[in-house]
């Protein structure tokens, strides 16, 4: 019950993040410069097909009109068609294959950094000045210096070519027709799956294992001087047990946070990434339909990115407030 | 004097630090007897706590117990170690040498015959986890210890390796059982937390500072200690609160026979609750004895100071009389080869820069003061000329 209500605030606070965002990508279209009928238009075409086309556009009514219709249409999901693509709807094109590539690769790298950092993490602390903490320090150092291109090309160099079974340059299928040949008898597709997935995850993932790693350690070290580890030493709680249900899960609370906004940039921001790999994703499509001037398809591009990014959000908060009841109160 | 239930020999305790080695506790020998409240008093820094901890093995990096031992008298656990190596110095007849136990062992005890109460409740509980759980997890812990003494004393405690797994990784799993958390509601109802059902499912940060520190206590009481060491119990609360807690604790004492070691700085703490006192100063006990001993006849000057310094009523006009210049710096190298209480004290004198060695004292059989006055009378023209430890 108290979770509902927190709840039901955070989605009420999240729709205006969205109307937001949605108002700002709309007149971001005024004052770029570089127009969707000029880049659709052939070069030598008159103003009469100028006319018509901005006319078929809807770009015609004067802007208060159009963004009457804009926002009256997104309220009931509606993102119209494509702007360089006229029957192609922006919501297809957008969700069904680049919006799942890429969420599919972001939460990928998350949940393999939070697998490798969070154990290296607190080992690194209970540890601390053993080998084992100078070989964590040193990984999570060289994990937040090294670029992100450059890894992956290394990776494709020294793992992808010599190995042979890992493909690269092509994107694989997606999870859910994966999980939907498995249902149907055929494993295949997801060994395929997790082929195609592995190098783009590790390289998009190590940043942010090495981050998380710092993190934990850091933040363990910390929990770990507090008074009440001693307190749970003095009545005999298996040193484990103070370890893991106590000073882990008192550090996870600003590790959540972190996670959260990382994964929110990592669903848009993978572009690096998803070039070396030619991942397809949601990056490289909207650097694609920027470059088209096609409009309708930006702004449906941004909507579903701060969609993405709110709803991840909310879930840290709640996280959060499951963690460290003293949020709720607030 | 009877057989003791705690015996302290030469307890030595050094923190390693970067400045140099700082010698916290430095040979401390004491008795405790079973059911009695052994008080130690002394001003801060003078390594008090650091003598607590190191009673229950707490002292943490860079802190370590570098010499001496803590007896303490458990007949089942000495005999059972004499079983497994007959020539084994951990334990002398119903005695065990804490120091001597391994880890598993020492810990053991810590959950069942020792328990703790810390000076500041609102640190001592972990803020996201409800108050009446982290009592659960004590009574837990000792409800294992008796189910299974042998398991206990293994890495995981007798959880088995998948349990302990999931337990610590799910945390909806829950290692906690019910009959604990009825038991630590009990346990609260018995520090007289007024509704303790509720209370329990509380967070610590729903509770006041005197609240916390009642449910300190009950989380103590939940392993049913032999000894419980009590490291101002009261210093963080308000004076009304003090006064109250310090009855419930004594209430308890009384009631369930718990030999306590109880540290203070607090004199009117002491003279309420102990029934013999240790006074350290600089690492080091300076005098001990019966609570008459050193409020009747303290024989060593230090303990007079403190006398003189806190307030009574019965003698309102007197001015308080502060011990002159600070507590001295506990740094290995900065210590010197002579009475560390030479240079605040009185009534030096030019024997003083010999180390004094444990006298006995007038009064009870285990009256002793670290301080040649206790052999000798005060001789004024031996005095040690005014502001002699100024240059030096």
């Amino acid at each position: 019950m108290q979770y509902g209500r927190f709840l039901l605030r955070r989605v009420f606070h999240s729709l205006f993040v969205i109307w937001g965002a949605a108002t700002v990508v709309f007149l971001l279209r005024f004052i770029t410069p570089g127009d969707p009928v000029t880049a659709l238009a052939p070069p030598d075409a008159g103003d009469e097909v100028r006319a018509a086309l901005e006319r078929r556009l809807g770009l015609d009514d004067p802007i208060h009109v159009q963004y009457f219709e804009y926002i009256t249409d997104l309220m009931v999901g509606d993102f119209g068609n494509s702007m360089e693509v006229l029957d192609r709807s922006v919501l297809d094109w957008i969700f069904w294959t680049r919006f799942l590539r890429s969420l599919e690769l972001a939460i990928s790298a998350t949940i393999l950094a939070i697998v490798i950092a969070i154990p290296l993490g607190v080992v690194s602390a209970r540890r601390r000045h053993t080998p084992a903490d100078y070989s964590a320090t040193l990984f999570s150092l060289g994990g937040i210096s090294t670029p992100n291109f450059w890894l992956g090309l290394m990776l494709i160099l020294l793992i992808a070519v010599p190995v042979g079974f890992i493909p690269t340059g092509t994107p694989g299928p997606l999870l859910h027709e994966a999980v939907g040949d498995l249902f149907a008898g055929d494993p295949g597709t997801l060994g395929d799956w997790l082929r195609f997935m592995f190098l783009p995850a590790l390289t998009l993932g190590t940043y942010f294992t090495a981050l998380i790693t710092r993190l934990t350690r850091s933040g363990m070290l910390e929990e770990i001087g507090k008074a009440y580890v001693k307190a749970c030493r003095a009545k005999g709680l298996p040193e484990t047990l103070t370890m893991y249900r106590h000073v882990l899960r008192n550090t996870l609370i600003p590790i959540v946070t972190i996670l959260g906004l990382q994964l929110g940039t990592l669903i848009g921001g993978a572009i690096i990434t998803e070039t070396v790999f030619e991942w397809n994703g949601l990056g490289q499509l909207l650097i694609e339909r920027i470059n088209a001037r096609d409009w309708t398809m930006i702004q449906g591009i941004v909507i579903i990115i701060a969609i993405g990014f709110v709803t991840i959000n909310t879930v840290v908060d709640l996280l959060y407030a499951y963690l460290d009841p003293r949020v709720m109160e607030e | 004097m009877g057989e003791p239930i705690l015996r302290v020999e030469d307890l030595t305790t050094r923190f390693f630090t970067e400045e140099g080695q700082i010698n916290a506790v430095e040979g401390v020998s004491f008795d405790v007897e079973p059911g009695e409240v052994f008080g130690i008093v002394g001003e801060s820094g003078s390594g008090k706590s650091v003598t607590a901890l190191s009673l229950v093995d707490l002292v943490e990096s860079p802190g370590r117990i570098t010499n001496g031992s803590v007896w303490f008298r458990e007949p089942a656990l000495a005999a059972r170690i004499r079983e497994d190596d007959p020539d084994t110095a951990a334990a002398d007849g119903e005695m065990v040498d804490l120091r001597r136990l391994d880890d598993n062992e020492r810990r053991a005890l810590r959950g069942t015959e020792f328990a703790m109460i810390f000076q500041d409740p609102m640190s001592s509980f972990n803020p996201s986890i409800t108050v009446g759980t982290q009592i659960a997890e004590a009574v837990e812990v000792q409800r294992r210890a008796t189910a299974n003494p042998r398991a206990v004393r293994s890495r995981t405690q007798g959880f088995g390796l998948l349990k302990f797994l999931t337990t610590s990784m799910v945390p909806t799993v829950d290692y906690v059982s019910e009959e604990s958390r009825d038991r630590a509601v009990e346990l609260l109802d018995t520090v007289g937390i007024p509704d303790p059902a509720s209370r329990a499912t509380e967070y610590p940060h729903q509770f006041s500072g005197g609240m916390l520190q009642r449910a300190m206590i009950a989380q103590a009481l939940a392993t049913e200690p032999s000894v419980l060491v009590a490291d101002e119990p009261t210093t963080a609360l308000d004076v009304t609160i003090q006064a109250q807690i310090l009855n419930t604790l004594g209430d308890l004492q009384a009631e369930y026979g718990m030999t306590t070691v109880l540290i203070t700085h607090n004199l009117g703490v002491i003279a309420r609750m102990c029934d013999r006192v240790g006074v350290m100063y600089a690492g080091e006990f300076v005098e001990r004895g019966s609570l008459e001993d050193l409020f009747e006849r303290p024989s060593h000057p230090y303990t007079e100071g403190l006398l003189g310094s806190s307030p009574a009523l019965d003698n309102g006009d007197r001015r308080l009389q502060p011990i002159a210049g600070n507590v001295p710096s506990l740094l290995d190298e900065e210590m010197p080869d002579r009475c560390y209480f030479a240079d605040r004290c009185p009534k030096a004198m030019s024997e003083c820069l010999d180390k004094p060695p444990e006298f006995d004292a007038d009064g009870s059989e285990g009256h002793r003061a670290r301080c040649y006055l206790a052999r000798d009378a005060y001789d004024p023209g031996d005095a040690l000329p005014e502001g002699y430890f100024d240059e030096s």
